[in-house]
């Protein structure tokens, strides 16, 4: 090694050269993989001491921020950002971070196993070559309309292979879908977009260079859409390139984490936060003069003031604040758009920002441009759209199901039924990692590798202005007698033959890789080219992905204000007496409960480990008779919970609270039988855009007479002190 | 040959001689969003255990960062205060030195660090009690890592056992990489060359480390700024975390 060689030089030639030797050698996928070794025998390339470094793809949400994993002698040490990803510029998130806590977890599925019955756990283990047989007999065997593939969010690339697959058999495209997909509202969002703008587009919000901004619902700091792009957006904004330090305005029922770093905080009726982006409309619209748009023309601010629980005054000077500011920001999303007004919530929001010139302007509202490759936008499946599929899961049209990457026996709501219609479809087989609830009720488990084991791309929707796709490859050898989904699939097309196997010729998941990233060989504004493709893939894993070097964010156009917005009341479901308000965890995300350093990372707000629990203000918790660590019973129009109370004082009265991400029945020792899920209460009722109205719910809550200790880093003589017998 | 040995000298009044930390940190707490990346990346970093659900319902947990938050007011006019990341404040006149009966919570004067050092600790705990942030944490067990997962162990960082304190080190190993690295080529570690885990996480860049006795580092401009100041100022424990007020 020469005298001067900084880490950065060494990361570049250590990855290169990994990259390049595999290239060379070309060899089946085993022979791309960096082997693990003990500590007393090393591969030659690496140093005592030193650590090798490889850019990768986080898998833990959809969001694709690039990594650059830390390893020593093949065994992953440290996750860390990727500082050249346009996504996240070197930062991460908490479960990001954790992500080593899934490679190593001692749950992992091990081996391809085949189960004596649904849901018995009797697991026996099989042979790969055995298991790709009875992928190739599904394949070959079942009506090809019978055949459907569950694919989750993330990786684009497997969900690449299975839909070239899928059409090669003549099966339905697969399906897509994920819990976070359903939190954020992501098919609202697009839907809003295309009626507002009339281009269906995920949108950018640049807050960044933006001054005010206002949130109704978005929890764009916890896992909303990219937590780690919008923090840093949020953190400009703050600091205040140019003007000054921005405020943020918050409307939502509980003060979340997002809502904790607002300036202002506006615990909004649920339901209303449609209504007060036009009220506030219109106070802005007059107090900027000239003519009354006609989207805000029929507004009646008293009426408004009167439902959403927002003061006349209060309003006057939001519209007031709205209008004065200047690059004002308006972000709809989260549970606001989860109501039965949630699509025109979202385009009453939308239209906030073409009122201030906010659309296209520096600190306003963009297109997000589409990743590399991609020619059309495409969302996950709304609600309405699962809802057809499990009843076609119902009515035996379905065959073969193949899941890979979302887990929807813990994520759709328990009342839509996936459970029960999964017992009408002949062969279930599951590629999950981890020992999830659906791979419990498949009759195969054939696990794919992790993340981190994994080759990949992942496209870039909403955290980047540049157009991205993010690459992913093996940080580590797999641990387990793991192979890649895509692997698989492909030795089950080439041992079904004729068209299916023409339609799949590649030898391995990179020579398929390579054959869809071949096309971006040829671009010139990229980060990097490379005249042919072997350079081009060993750039492509050195750097983490493709991307190119200018914003390709497009202005929004149409004529947004020129018609009126209507937003009607939210129809609420069920009797109970509480407004029933669910969040993402946002430290386990959708899926962290089984990283164990997750669990124990208290949650910001309610300091709570562990466990999940059910936030009430301490008024309603006294007239309730309950108590912290009482456990209540929650009961929807759909279903019924147990939940622990956590006294919130910064909650409505008339709402509850309650953190998704626990409550698994399976997933391994760290998440099962801990807390309670509450999707297990949510209906079926969806919004204009076929999104979960979750949060259009009414709740009873009751007394159990059971306590159990919620674990907690605040201190546990409570918020008042009421514990030291202050009367509050 | 006789060799020089260069010991500094212990000097009981050092806190009013106006010796400055080599290494410091700024925590903007305007920017800070509690995310808990820092929390999770310095277990990762620093191998530090997890203690499951009953021992840290019984305050066990052994975090080396936390963010902290309190409530002012009540609904609806309740405010929650900026949160807090709380570390190890590496005091100039750190009140857990000098109530160690083994010497294992030593000052390093070479690195203005509060060191340590784990072999020599007996679990007396009176550090803990005598530190005025909270932030040391105790091993009360062998806390279990099932395997695979200590694969994950980083190999700089010592792995504790039960009946030891420990803490924040400011990442010190990464301090002596660095450190090594500037001398085999001859330099001064120049600021930002690397930092801690919990500030590399940071989504929001909150968090900033660097030399605070260069008064161009980044740290150093920060904590000069107008917003800066030291958590229980009074107590005159000359910390090296410079926070920045809210707001």
């Amino acid at each position: 090694m020469t005298d001067n060689f900084s880490r950065r030089d060494f990361l570049k030639l250590a990855s290169v050269g990994a990259a390049t030797t595999a290239i060379l050698t070309g060899c089946g996928p085993a022979s791309r993989y960096v082997t693990r070794e003990p500590y007393t025998k090393m591969p030659e390339y690496t140093y005592n001491g030193q650590s090798t470094y490889y850019a990768t793809t986080c898998r833990e949400c959809a969001a694709g921020c690039g990594l650059v994993v830390r390893t020593m002698q093949g065994r992953a040490i440290k996750v860390e950002g990727n500082k050249n990803h346009p996504v996240n510029l070197g930062k991460t998130c908490v479960r990001g971070q954790a992500t080593l806590h899934g490679l190593y977890n001692p749950d992992r599925v091990q081996d391809p196993a085949k189960q004596s019955k649904r849901g018995s756990r009797d697991f026996s283990n099989m042979d790969w070559d055995a298991a790709i047989a009875v992928v190739a007999d599904a394949l070959k065997n079942t009506d090809p309309t019978g055949v459907t593939f569950l694919m989750g969010m993330a990786p684009d690339h497997l969900f690449d292979l299975v839909s070239d697959l899928a059409k090669a058999i003549g099966a339905p495209a697969p399906i897509r879908f994920g819990a976070l997909g359903m939190f954020e509202a992501r098919a609202t969002l697009g839907k809003a977009v295309e009626s507002l703008f009339g281009q269906a587009a995920m949108p950018f919000f640049d807050m960044g260079k933006s001054d005010l901004v206002f949130s109704f619902g978005a929890n764009f700091l916890e896992t909303w859409l990219s937590p780690v792009a919008f923090t840093r957006g949020f953190a400009n904004m703050r600091r205040g390139g140019g003007h000054g330090r921005g405020t943020l305005v918050h409307f939502e029922p509980r003060m979340s984490q997002t809502a904790s770093k607002a300036d202002m905080w506006i615990p909004i009726t649920p339901g209303t936060e449609g209504l007060v982006a036009l009220a506030i409309g219109r106070i802005a619209a007059e107090a900027r003069g000239g003519s009354l748009p006609a989207a805000f023309a029929d507004v009646d601010v008293e009426a408004i003031a009167k439902s959403s629980g927002v003061s006349a005054e209060k309003l006057d000077e939001l519209g007031k604040l709205f209008a004065s500011a200047d690059a004002a920001l308006a972000i709809p999303g989260g549970a606001a758009l989860a109501h039965s007004n949630g699509l025109e919530t979202a385009e009453a929001v939308l239209a906030l920002n073409a009122l201030v010139g906010g659309l296209g302007r520096a600190g306003g509202v963009f297109l997000a441009p589409l990743a590399p490759m991609q020619t059309e936008f495409s969302r996950p499946a709304n609600m309405a759209e699962m809802a057809d599929f499990v009843e076609k899961m119902k009515s035996g049209e379905i065959k073969t199901l193949f899941i890979h990457g979302v887990n929807p026996v813990f994520e759709l709501p328990k009342s839509l039924g996936f459970e029960d219609a999964l017992k009408s479809v002949q062969t279930v087989i599951s590629f999950a990692t981890f020992p999830d609830e659906t791979a419990m009720q498949a009759d195969y488990v054939f696990p794919d590798h992790h993340g981190l084991e994994s080759w990949g791309y992942q496209r870039v929707a909403a955290g980047s202005s540049q157009s991205a796709l993010s690459g992913a490859q093996p940080v580590v050898s797999p641990y387990y007698n793991t192979r890649a989904t895509a692997d698989v699939f492909l030795a089950a097309a080439a041992s079904v033959g004729g068209a299916t196997a023409q339609a799949l010729p590649f030898k391995d998941e990179v020579e398929f890789i390579q054959s869809k990233i071949v096309a971006l060989v040829s671009e010139s504004d990229g980060y990097f080219g490379a005249p042919e493709i072997n350079t081009f893939t060993a750039y492509f894993q050195q750097y983490g992905g493709w991307w190119k070097t200018v914003d390709e964010l497009a202005t929004p156009g149409g004529d947004v204000l020129g018609k009126a917005i209507q937003v009607g009341e939210a129809r609420f479901a069920g009797e109970g007496e509480f407004y029933f308000h669910p969040f993402v965890s946002p430290v386990l995300g959708e899926a962290g409960a089984n990283k164990p350093w997750l669990q124990e990372i208290p949650d910001p707000t309610t300091t709570a480990m562990w466990s999940s629990w059910v936030e009430i203000h301490p008024e309603t918790a006294h007239e309730l008779g309950v108590d912290n660590d009482d456990v209540v019973l929650i009961t929807s129009e759909a279903g019924a919970v147990e939940a622990v109370v956590y006294k919130y004082p910064a909650i409505r009265p008339d709402t509850i609270a309650m953190p998704f991400g626990q409550g698994h029945t399976a997933y391994g020792r760290y998440a099962e039988g801990r807390g309670s899920n509450p999707a297990d209460l949510f209906g079926e009722q969806v919004n204009g855009a076929g999104d979960l109205a979750f949060a259009d719910m009414r709740v009873k809550v009751e007394k159990t007479g059971k306590k159990y200790p919620l674990s907690r880093l605040e201190s546990r003589m409570g918020v008042y002190g009421e514990a030291l017998g202050e009367e509050h | 040959m006789t060799t020089e040995l260069k010991i500094p000298e212990f000097s009981a009044n050092f806190a009013e001689s106006g010796q400055q930390g080599k290494w410091g940190m700024a925590i903007d707490m305007d920017i800070c969003t509690g995310c808990q990346a820092c929390v999770a990346a310095c277990a990762m970093e620093n191998n530090v255990p997890f203690v499951g659900e009953a021992d840290s319902g019984y305050g066990r947990s052994m975090h080396w960062i936390r963010t902290e938050r309190f409530w002012e007011g009540e609904f609806p006019e309740i405010k929650m205060t900026p949160y807090q990341p709380m570390l190890c404040q590496q005091c100039g006149h750190a009140p857990c030195e000098p109530v160690c009966p083994a010497f294992a919570t030593v000052h390093s004067q070479s690195e203005a660090l509060n060191l340590q050092v784990y072999n020599r600790c007996v679990g007396t705990r009176y550090c803990a009690n005598n530190c005025p942030y909270q932030v040391r944490s105790f091993n009360w067990r062998d806390f279990e890592r099932p395997e695979p997962l200590p694969n994950q162990l980083n190999p700089d960082v010592t792995v504790r056992r039960r009946g030891v304190m420990e803490k924040c080190t400011f990442c010190i190993q990464r301090i002596h990489r660095a450190e090594d690295q500037a001398k085999s080529e001859g330099r001064e570690i120049a600021d930002g060359e690397f930092t801690t885990a919990c500030a590399q996480a940071c989504p929001a860049d909150a968090i900033v480390f660097g030399r605070i006795d260069d008064p161009e580092s980044a740290v150093s401009k920060l904590a000069r700024g107008s917003r800066g100041f030291h958590m229980l100022e009074e107590l005159g424990t000359l910390p090296s975390v410079t926070y920045l007020k809210a707001g």
